[in-house]
């Protein structure tokens, strides 16, 4: 290697230290929410005089709160199947297909990522109301999946182009019909892709608060909606129980891709 | 009937043409080789046997009935591809059994065939083994096997050794010959290495430029190859340039340089008199004697510029009189290579008998 970091000396200390610095800045906050939700002041006061579970007990009793959650998780699941199998169809477009513009729509698929979620939300927000779907599971869905899908495109289109079409072929000389072959060899040797393509759908989706309050009513809300509308009413600490719930399974979907990904190579 | 035929086989891509008027006829059984340069068409023609590309004009025929309307996976044909291709997400075993699984085969049909494949390929006790965990000659035996598996009529092998090292190139086709002996499967084999093709195939195709240029047995190309490309594609050869005195029969007189005149000598191609020709030398055909011989029929002047042992043989480079490159390959031991040294005058003997001509 270049930069030998036993022989840095000082430097090293220093390199640690920024190091550290970076990884507090982006935990902390993290940390403090959790620290928080499980604090028995009713004012969020930190350091937490004591701690409790009373604002757990309380979010799990709420059936507001537990219908947020499982709008949440209903919508995120739409969207995550949605997104997966229009990922698969336009990547094999994007990456088999021999047609005229074909970079130039690989670039547009991508534009959700670069756009202003709140440009999008205003359009969105406006088209819906012509057509009713304000408030609904589907215009839930769509907003959602329009900004899921450039990451479920981007993470089949890398793995089917790691993916080599000879071995297809070879299930097709084999005996497999183009379905078949696809279905029983290059699709197993892409889950990989396919996994992370949903995992990343379902996040999208899960902690997405911009364009769902737009979509949102009154009597259909994802959970970072009540939380938003919660902090705008009264400030309890509920509000931390819940995002901190809402942490607790992003994080454990991104350790299991980390797993599945370290499975993978050993 | 004949076993398989190809007839006027044409692909273009747009206004590049790949391959044309390729004919030939294969007989069951038969160990076939394409050989040629890349870009020369040989896995152009194999991929439309396959069926991955439809030929523009022209048609296949195996056993009397055209293969050009079956989609690949009807087709029933063998292949064992450059890469890898073994179902990474598959155990070895699994891997050979997958044709057979597609072909709805009852299981206990399906392990004994795993078994009789893996044991012709000599890997048994490794079924259970994923891809990734064998050597890339092992892989290739894998493949060889699935490919056999369902006993198919026509096996295609398309350059399955380029990414082997030497010492294990050659360990795998005494391998391929053995397996080709024992299934007495036709096989239709390409590669660019002519070393490959000699020690594998009953008979070769060489490839240039889109057309098959030659067919013949290993020795039939080596004797008497039809043009200058086939010479010097099948063994080393030297040109040297010549002038065309007279042609008849197949045989031509020509002259070299200023003075020297050869008579006799296989032509191939059309040249009038005058014509520009090359003249195409063998260097293990070629006898060396120091100083020169005078003007005898058959000797050329040359002067050495190089001498390179290698073990049971002596690479002499000499350059001609008129300026063209030669090598002379003469076994160790010979009296007049002992005391050479660079610089010394040689006349370099040949039989204009086994010597050929080509119309430049």
């Amino acid at each position: 290697m270049l930069l030998n970091f036993d022989r840095l000396g000082a430097w090293k200390w220093i390199l640690l230290g920024i190091t550290g610095l970076t990884a507090a800045f982006l935990i902390l906050p993290i940390l403090f929410i959790a620290a928080l939700s499980f604090g028995s002041s009713q004012w969020l006061i930190f350091p937490p005089p004591g701690w409790t579970l009373k604002w757990y007990a309380m979010f799990f009793a709420d059936p507001r709160w537990l219908e947020a959650a499982g709008t949440s998780f209903y919508i995120a699941a739409i969207v995550t199947v949605l997104s997966v199998l229009l990922g698969l169809v336009a990547s094999f477009g994007l990456v088999r297909g021999r047609f005229i513009g074909k970079e130039g729509l690989r670039a547009l698929f991508l534009t959700p990522m670069i756009l202003p979620v709140v440009v999008l939300a205003v359009a969105l927000y406006a088209f819906f109301l012509r057509i009713g779907l304000n408030g609904t599971v589907t215009g839930f869905v769509i907003a959602h999946l329009v900004v899921a899908l450039p990451f479920s495109i981007l993470s089949i289109t890398n793995a089917l182009e790691g993916f080599d079409k000879s071995i297809e072929d070879a299930a097709v000389l084999c005996g497999a019909s183009p379905l078949e072959a696809k279905l029983r060899v290059t699709l197993p040797s892409i889950s990989h892709g396919l996994f992370s393509a949903a995992v990343f759908s379902f996040l999208t989706s899960w902690d997405e608060v911009v364009l769902a309050i737009f979509m949102a009513s009154p009597t259909l809300q994802t959970l970072p909606v009540k939380i938003w509308a919660t902090l705008r009413q009264d400030l309890t600490p509920v509000i931390a129980a819940a995002s901190t719930l809402l942490i607790v399974i992003t994080i454990a979907l991104m350790l299991l891709v980390a797993l599945l990904r370290k499975g993978l190579k050993s | 009937m004949t076993f398989l035929q190809i007839r006027g086989l044409r692909k273009d891509y747009g206004i590049v043409t790949a391959v044309r008027d390729v004919n030939l006829t294969v007989e069951r059984g038969e160990f076939m080789t394409f050989l040629g340069p890349s870009g020369s068409g040989k896995s152009t023609t194999l991929y439309i046997l396959a069926g991955f590309e439809n030929p523009t004009v022209g048609d296949i025929l195996l056993n009397g009935d055209s293969l050009i309307a079956t989609p690949s996976h009807k087709r029933n044909i063998g292949m064992v591809f450059q890469r890898y291709t073994l179902f990474p997400h598959l155990s070895v075993g699994e891997n050979i059994a997958f044709p057979l699984k597609v072909r709805r085969l009852p299981k206990a049909e399906i392990d004994a065939k795993v078994a009789k494949m893996l044991k012709l390929v000599r890997l048994e006790g490794f079924e259970d083994r994923k891809p990734a965990q064998m050597s890339g000659g092992q892989q290739q035996r894998v493949a060889l096997a699935r490919a056999l598996a369902y006993d198919p009529p026509v096996l295609l092998m398309d350059e399955p050794l380029s990414a082997l090292d030497k010492k294990l190139r050659e360990e795998i086709q005494h391998e391929i010959r053995r397996i080709h002996q024992e299934t007495e499967v036709t096989i239709l084999y390409v590669t660019h290495d002519q070393e490959e093709a000699l020690r594998l195939s009953d008979r070769i195709a060489v490839f240039s430029r889109g057309v098959i240029d030659q067919i013949g047995t290993g020795p039939e190309l080596y004797a008497n190859p039809a043009t200058r490309f086939v010479a010097e594609f099948v063994g080393d050869s030297d040109f040297v340039d010549c002038r065309v005195l007279s042609a008849q029969n197949g045989r031509a007189d020509i002259a070299i340089g200023s003075g020297l005149t050869i008579r006799g000598v296989p032509m191939h191609g059309r040249a009038a008199a005058g014509g520009a020709a090359a003249l195409m030398l063998r260097p293990e055909r070629l006898s060396l004697a120091r100083g020169s011989v005078g003007q005898g029929s058959a000797n050329l002047a040359a002067t050495v510029t190089d001498i390179t042992f290698l073990g049971s043989n002596i690479h002499v480079a000499a350059a001609a009189e008129t300026g063209e490159a030669l090598s002379v390959r003469l076994p160790f031991g010979h009296e007049a290579a002992s005391s050479l040294s660079r610089g010394d005058t040689v006349s370099l003997g040949f039989d204009p008998a086994s010597a050929h001509v080509f119309s430049a």
